[in-house]
């Protein structure tokens, strides 16, 4: 081997060594919340001395916590296809057209992303307050609709440049196709896939997401991050775990259909 | 690939799809977006500008407003300094290491923020595994919990992906020829770096450096899990305001106080983050 | 083109002259088994201007980043005067490299990508940069020299790209297919800028290329290349008029394979009957070949040099026009003879009226004009044309 290729293999290595604790820091947290939830004590505990299943008992036997987490995937199916509509048209519709103010549609579009929620937290609490209903779940969908947007909008308008040939939707309609026939036939296969990716961090970003469902929330609407956010700093139990657990498998889900989708496509995110 | 501008003969239907399609997105935004950004200002300007000096005149704001630049700031400077190799071994290494070492970066980035924060704090405590490990290294032990340390710490681990990302695809874009002739002039390893790719780097670092700190100053979980009341960011200021002093046109006063701070960097970034490579013939 | 005269070999200027390079054995494997460069060996003197020629695939580039140090030989040696460099890295081997694409660095000026190879030896600001511009000045873009490559043409950065890889005095340069992105104009023009500055400099060229007018109007020497291995090196008009192979003679020009069997020889000249004809009997140099009465061969002749006549005169063949196409330098013909279709290429006007479409017309040609070609390993090329 020259003296130069194992200097090159090393360097590789140095990096290598550098970069392994900070992705170690990275995956700690995540790997701890389930063997936490196993453990058998009453307080939480890790590392857990004993499995025993009781904390995730106590999480699916209290009515409270079950209301949670149902109401907290019907808050974000709604939202997440919301979402999916808004996001996926405005990327088709801004697809190929450059206007003055583009740019600044755009930023606009992501305008979600980038400030503090708390922003539109007050601003959707004095909104809703207004209109009198908050307390319902309804809000909250909605808000996380406006939340997840931006992601399909920016997922769909990737997937529309590489996907969509420009020249097919000049054949589509030298061939008579109307609009709907051009949506259908040419535009949603080449933005299903960044709709689909959108959607799936849509999703990811609306059942987490604690500030938005913590302003709107109700007596009867309190998602499973806040309630989990108050008990972390109130009540501290196993339970927490638990639910914790059940973020942790959706993590991995979307882990796994992202490769999946990763190795279909031939293409890392 | 490149979009094109519609011909003129297309512009009549065309016109009429268009409207149709941003419809949706125009209805959304404008009740659920716009409309509440506008009672926030119909709410601050409510008494006039007494409300914006009742928040200008409360030491809270200062000091609040302090630990949110100082803690976004190095929030910022660490996860640069921690995303670099990371995203520089993502790109040097072959498919399964790198698809190995993406998985790292990729389930923390999809696990929800509060899941994380509870985590450490699990882990910060006094008798937790940190000061486990450092008893068994003969120090400590520390109190690691509820204070700016630990604030730091989830929080740099929030943004730490997306760091990496930006400054990953920065790296991707490199041409390798680029490499190759630095090489075939003599240049060694160290000098490829500091000549060929850090320089074209840069865009992508400081996309990443403003991502990050406008993503920071926006965080509220974190300093509430993590965190001491010493460490309270303006995310948490506006929530005491409405929750505990129950005052909504103050509250609406700081939230457009935040706005104008934030935009022009919000602008800059969105500048900075669309710069592609240097072009190249 | 066809020309015999060799180009002439340089003599240095004030700049030094290049190294010879030496391959011995190159073999490069990816694994399982397959070869892409096989038993590669080739002398690139002093001061020459040698061109890898051949069909994508046939290990050209491979065996030019062997050179270059970016690809590990599996086996072999690169000698530089004399001295194996094959384990060193590019970094440390004293060559100019000139990529496809070019490869300047986008975020230094026009200047700072000519002086970096000094730079890297360690020549001071000052002089490495009057040694830069002196040398963009020669290349004649000195008044670029503060812009970025963005803003230059394609024709100026390729010039760019050779002034960077020659300034620091290399043993050899090495140009990995850089005209093939330009069109014809400019590719000419650029062509003939690099045999300027190999005459100026008297630098040692290897060159790859798929062109072969590229080839042969810059090269000393030509390797043609197929399938991992060198089929023949030799001058631009040695592999033309002589090709050792029916490859050879299809890849550098057109040329007519027609079988046949070796009969004997008369007179010096070796005698070969063709098929399915009565008077198929032709005589054409020996050039020296081993051939034993009986055994298949094929026989190359270039269409333009095929002679058209419209009456019989010993030793012709007769034919058939099939077709003809007017392609304004010349007048192509698809003849049936010999019992198989002809190209015969015809630059002169007073035939092509005439002839076309089942005119009856008698085909001959020089002596020396053809070859005898037998495929690898005695093995015969398919009896069809081969056109480039």
């Amino acid at each position: 081997m020259s003296a130069s290729r194992s200097l090159r293999l090393s360097g590789h290595a140095l990096l290598l060594i550098a970069a392994a604790p900070i992705l170690l820091f990275l995956l700690l947290p995540s790997l701890i919340i389930v063997p936490m939830a196993l453990s058998k004590s009453q307080m939480i505990q890790f590392p857990p001395e004993w499995i025993s299943l009781h904390s995730f008992a106590d999480y699916l036997g209290d009515p409270q916590w079950v209301d949670s987490t149902l109401l907290s995937f019907q808050v974000t199916i709604v939202a997440v296809l919301i979402a999916a509509v808004t996001g996926g048209t405005a990327a088709i519709a801004l697809h190929g057209r450059s206007f003055a103010g583009k740019g600044l549609l755009v930023g606009l579009i992501m305008m979600p992303i980038v400030t503090p929620v708390v922003i539109l937290a007050l601003g959707d609490y004095l909104l809703f307050a207004q209109l009198r209903v908050l307390g319902s779940w309804v809000p909250i969908a909605i808000a996380h609709g406006v939340l997840a947007t931006p992601y399909v909008f920016i997922s769909a308008q990737t997937s529309l440049t590489s996907e969509l040939n420009p020249a097919l939707v000049r054949s589509a309609r030298s061939l008579g196709a109307r609009p709907i026939s051009v949506l259908y036939h040419v535009y949603w296969p080449a933005v299903r896939p960044g709709v689909l990716a959108g959607s799936m961090l849509g999703f990811a970003v609306s059942f987490d997401e604690v500030v938005l469902a913590l302003f709107l929330q109700g007596a009867n609407s309190v998602t499973l991050p806040v309630r989990t956010f108050s008990a972390i700093q109130y009540e501290l139990t196993p339970k927490i775990a638990a639910s914790a657990s059940l973020f942790i498998v959706l993590a991995l889900v979307a882990l796994a259909l992202q490769a999946f989708a990763a190795r279909k496509t031939g293409r890392l995110s | 690939m490149s979009s094109r501008h519609s011909r003129p003969g297309d512009q009549a239907g065309q016109s009429r799809t268009f409207a149709w399609l941003i419809a949706p997105l125009g209805v959304l935004y404008g009740v659920f977006a716009v409309l509440p950004l506008g009672m926030i200002l119909r709410f601050s300007v409510a008494n006039g500008f007494e409300n914006f000096r009742n928040i200008f005149g409360s030491p809270l704001l200062l000091r609040v407003a302090t630990n949110t630049l100082v803690i976004s700031l190095a929030t910022t400077i660490i996860a640069l300094a921690l995303a670099i190799p990371v995203a520089a071994v993502l790109w040097r290494s072959g498919p399964k290491l790198r698809s190995l070492i993406m998985a790292f970066v990729l389930l923390p980035f999809w696990t929800a923020v509060l899941i994380k924060n509870f985590a450490w704090a699990v882990l910060l405590q006094d008798n937790g595994v940190v000061n486990g490990l450092l008893q068994a290294a003969g120090v400590g032990p520390f109190t690691l919990l509820h204070n700016r340390l630990a604030v730091l710490i989830g929080m740099v681990h929030f943004v730490l992906p997306y760091a990496i990302f930006p400054i990953y695809t920065a790296m991707r874009e490199i041409d390798l020829r680029l490499e190759n002739a630095a090489r075939s002039m003599g240049a060694g390893t160290a000098e490829v770096i500091w000549h060929v790719i850090l320089p074209l780097i840069m865009p992508g670092i400081a996309a990443a450096a403003l991502l990050v700190f406008i993503v920071s100053t926006g965080f509220f979980i974190t300093p509430v899990i993590l965190g001491s009341p010493s460490d309270m960011m303006i995310s948490n200021l506006v929530d005491y305001y409405v929750h505990e002093l129950i005052n909504f046109n103050n509250a609406a006063a700081l939230a457009v106080l935040v706005v104008l701070l934030l935009a022009p960097v919000i602008v800059l970034q969105q500048r900075v983050g669309k710069r592609g490579q240097y072009g190249v013939g | 083109m066809n020309s015999a005269v060799q180009p002439e070999k340089v003599s240095a200027s004030s700049h030094q002259a290049g190294r010879e390079v030496e391959v011995r054995g190159l073999w490069k494997s990816y694994g399982h088994g397959a070869y892409v460069v096989r038993d590669v060996s080739f002398a690139l003197q002093r001061g020459e201007f040698l061109t890898l020629l051949g069909p994508s695939g046939s290990g050209k580039t491979t065996s030019l980043m062997m050179v270059a140090g970016f690809e590990k030989p599996t086996r072999g040696e690169i000698l530089v005067d004399g001295r194996d460099v094959a384990r060193r890295p590019p970094e440390q081997r004293n060559f100019g490299v000139v990529f496809q694409g070019y490869a300047l660095f986008p975020h230094k000026s026009v200047l700072e990508n000519v002086e970096f190879g000094l730079r890297m030896k360690g020549v001071p600001p000052a002089a490495r940069r009057r040694q830069a511009f002196d040398m963009l000045e020669k290349v004649g873009l000195a008044n670029f020299a503060m812009r970025k490559p963005r803003e230059l043409s394609g024709g100026q950065q390729q010039r760019v790209a050779l002034a960077r890889a020659l300034v620091f005095e290399p043993d050899a340069l090495l140009l990995d297919e850089p005209l093939s992105a330009l069109d014809r104009k400019l590719r000419e023009s650029l062509q003939n800028e690099i045999k300027e500055l190999q005459k100026r400099f008297g630098i040692s060229i290897l060159f790859v290329t798929h062109d072969q007018d590229e080839a042969m109007m810059m090269s000393d020497r030509i390797a043609v290349m197929a399938e991992g291995r060198i089929v023949q090196i030799g001058s631009p008009s040695d592999v033309y008029l002589h090709p050792a192979t029916p490859f050879v003679a299809g890849f550098l020009g057109e040329t007519n394979l027609v079988p046949g069997t070796y009969r004997g020889t008369d007179e010096g000249y070796a005698v070969v009957d063709f098929k399915d004809t009565a008077r198929g009997r032709a005589r054409l140099p020996a050039d020296g070949r081993n051939l034993t009465a009986g055994e298949a061969v094929v026989v190359s002749v270039r269409p333009e040099r095929v002679r058209l006549l419209t009456h019989q005169a010993e030793p012709n063949f007769p034919g058939v026009v099939a077709d003809c196409t007017f392609l304004g330098r010349h007048t192509r013909y698809s003849i049936q003879a010999l019992g198989q279709a002809l190209t015969v290429s015809v630059t002169e006007w007073s035939q092509t009226s005439a002839l076309c479409n089942g005119a009856p017309v008698w085909l001959g040609w020089n002596v020396e004009d053809a070859q005898i070609l037998s495929g690898p390993e005695g093995a015969l090329a398919t009896p069809e044309e081969i056109i480039r």
